[in-house]
């Protein structure tokens, strides 16, 4: 492995398309729960689903509106007369500024504020374990109603102060039952090949639904960029969530089965190739590494 | 101890009340139908699991003379015999998805299931992350993420998934679409095979939003309570094979809620809950009445044979049981106090559950 070259202002440009999404400036949100422990951030796959929002760990803490808003939609625990379940146990999505609906779930049973106005910082709930969540905590999404995607929070809350750098394990080339873990091989035999990588976000909370999702992730092999996965928006299209802006990824195909993230395909002639991972958490902190492998 | 007497004191003098009103204040409700007490039931008394519950396998019909009703009173849950014998009346470790045909108990991280008959033998073993639902005679499955959704096949396997987009808030299926309302204001509409037969998101309200949704048993008729500043009632009809909007109106409720709505089982028209009563569409006229009841935080809504709508409605432990002659006629109102309280109806009977009893009554002509 090398370290990284400075590689902020690709970030930036990523983080730019989300924001134009928005269409405003970054960071108009307060932080829901606070101090704000990540147990989970937008784009992290558990249980076969992708997180399109980011959980945050506490019991028994104030839950507060992120921005003024007003209440649309909610709901308890188990109370819908349709009879459809509610994973995200007692929940409230409040539509606050330039077309943002947000949605605050898994809030503990009977503390849903019946308010139909609120001020930056009013209380919403308590947060609880209500639904389908692994710890103590909430599920705080951001929906964009002008684009109708899930935009990650991150985007919109106050820049975490966390020093600690994502974390790369391994990069591995797959073909049918062929599998080169490069740093364990020098070298491969030509041909086509699926690139997967594992990294993952150190966590600062209790719990955790499974490894964090970085921010972005992107792949160089020989000098050129081949994948750029930014988790920034995800979009349901087709019946299936695609993530990223900049290079749409189906949910569903955005790791392998032992955990790893499909990252590209790539024809690998013979010959020396040098292939470069290099990923970056949302506070800007940043890892990368290089491998050179023959290709025989 | 003697708070659980006075509780079944309370009980039973408040299902001997409706039995003397039904007896002596029964009235006409056309000339000819009238509403008589057949029998209660304690769930006291009901096994706590099914008979067969240790069978590995088995037959949903073989242990009961008529098909049973299912049943959910607070915590509990089972099944009872239009004859009036309780299967069991159980509890789930956090939820239940319950249908005629069998049910299936799940706990809060549910990652596998099982599908059970009303006697409690195994249907089908689910592995699926979710929470399961039943309607119309199908079975699906909702992820954690509460925006998938999957069918599952009669052997309990996945036959389809889709991903709804955003989060769902109600839903209702026939046998042939099942629609879902979403926080986005758009109401899918899925086939069988998980094909899309409505994607549709009405508009005309400052905020988009889904608040109840029915589907018409026919599956032809799909109807939604959207948007806030205005809400308004929509109702699309499937022609040739897409669903257009064929009635709207907009309402002057501001529902921030799951909204109650179900179409009659003849599918011929749809009540919804509003702030002056029951609103009943009416699918031939495309006209709309009102059963007024008083507002309610919790609203039980069912049908009898297409005669008579069965609302109720509660606050706190503040009931009525209302019934009402279609359109708008009020025929029936009665008070009862109960904290758990649930009516059903099968064809000319009605079943009321207060608190752990279970009281049938019978539409008749006289």
């Amino acid at each position: 492995m090398k370290a990284a070259g400075n590689w902020r202002p690709r970030v930036a440009a990523v983080a730019a398309s989300a924001f134009a999404l928005l269409g405003g400036p970054a960071f108009a949100f307060d932080w829901p729960l606070a101090p704000p422990r990540i147990a989970a951030t937008f784009g992290t796959y558990a249980k076969g689903r992708v997180v399109a929002g980011i959980a945050l760990s506490g019991e028994d803490d104030l839950v507060r509106s992120a921005e003024d808003g007003e209440p649309s939609f909610s709901l308890e625990e188990g109370a819908n007369p349709s009879g459809l379940p509610t994973p995200l146990g007692s929940f409230i999505v409040v539509e606050h500024q330039k077309g943002l609906a947000a949605v605050y779930s898994h809030l503990a049973p009977a503390t849903l504020s019946t308010d139909t106005k609120f001020k930056s910082g009013d209380v919403l709930g308590k947060s609880g374990r209500s639904g389908w969540i692994e710890g103590p905590g909430i599920l705080f999404q951001v929906f964009d109603r002008r684009s109708g995607s899930w935009v990650n929070p991150l985007l919109v809350l106050p820049q975490l102060a966390v020093d600690k750098p994502p974390v790369i394990r391994s990069l591995t080339l797959s073909h049918a039952d062929k599998v080169y873990v490069l740093g364990e091989t020098a070298s491969f035999p030509q041909g086509t090949y699926a690139v997967s990588v594992d990294v993952l976000d150190p966590a600062d909370s209790a719990w955790t639904p499974g490894p964090l999702a970085p921010y972005g992730i992107r792949l160089s092999v020989d000098g050129d960029e081949v994948a750029n996965l930014a988790f920034d928006v995800a979009k349901g299209k087709g019946g299936r969530l695609m993530l990223s802006s900049v290079s749409p990824t189906a949910a569903d195909e955005l790791k392998t089965k032992d955990g790893r993230y499909n990252l590209a395909v790539r024809l690998f002639p013979r010959g020396r190739t040098t292939i470069e991972v290099r990923v970056e958490d949302a506070a800007g902190n940043k890892r990368s590494a290089s491998w050179s492998a023959l290709v025989e | 101890m003697e708070e659980t007497g006075k509780r079944r004191l309370n009980v039973a003098a408040t299902v001997a009340a409706g039995i003397v009103y039904f007896l002596v204040c029964a009235f006409p409700l056309q000339k000819e139908l009238v509403l008589v007490p057949g029998w209660t039931r304690s769930l006291l008394q009901a096994p706590a699991a099914p008979a067969a519950s240790s069978k590995k396998s088995g037959s949903a019909q073989g242990s009961v003379s008529t098909s049973p009703l299912p049943f959910r009173l607070g915590g509990s849950f089972g099944y009872f015999t239009p004859e009036g014998s309780i299967l069991f009346a159980g509890t789930a470790p956090y939820g239940v998805a319950l249908a005629p045909d069998g049910y299936a108990a799940y706990d809060r991280l549910s990652e596998s299931f099982t599908i059970q008959s009303p006697d409690g033998s195994t249907l089908a073993r689910v592995a699926s992350v979710g929470y399961p639902f039943f309607a119309a005679g199908r079975r699906f499955v909702i992820a954690p993420d509460q925006a998938t959704v999957s069918e599952l096949s009669k052997n309990g396997a996945i036959a389809w998934t889709y991903q709804l987009g955003s989060v769902a808030t109600c839903f209702d299926a026939s046998p042939s679409v099942a629609a879902f309302g979403l926080i986005d204001g758009r109401i899918v509409g899925l086939g069988t095979s998980g094909s899309v037969l409505l994607d549709f998101a009405p508009g005309g309200s400052h905020i988009p939003g889904v608040y109840g949704v029915a589907v018409s048993p026919d599956g032809l008729l799909v109807a939604a309570i959207t948007g806030l500043d205005r809400q308004r009632l929509v109702v699309m009809e499937k022609r040739s094979s897409a669903y257009r909007v064929a009635y709207h109106r907009y309402l002057a409720s501001d529902y921030r809620r799951p909204v109650n709505m179900a179409f009659t089982e003849d599918g011929s028209r749809l009540a919804y809950e509003s702030p002056s009563g029951v609103g009943v569409y009416d699918r031939a006229s495309r006209s709309e009445t009102v059963i007024a009841v008083p507002a309610a935080s919790s609203l039980g809504l069912t049908t009898m044979g297409g005669r008579l709508m069965v609302l109720l409605s509660g606050n706190g432990e503040e009931r009525r049981l209302v019934c009402a002659a279609l359109p708008d006629r009020r025929v029936v109102d009665l008070g009862l106090k109960a904290q758990l309280a649930f009516v059903e109806t099968r064809g000319d009977s009605l079943y009321l559950g207060i608190d752990q009893d279970i009281v049938r009554m019978d539409l008749v002509e006289r």
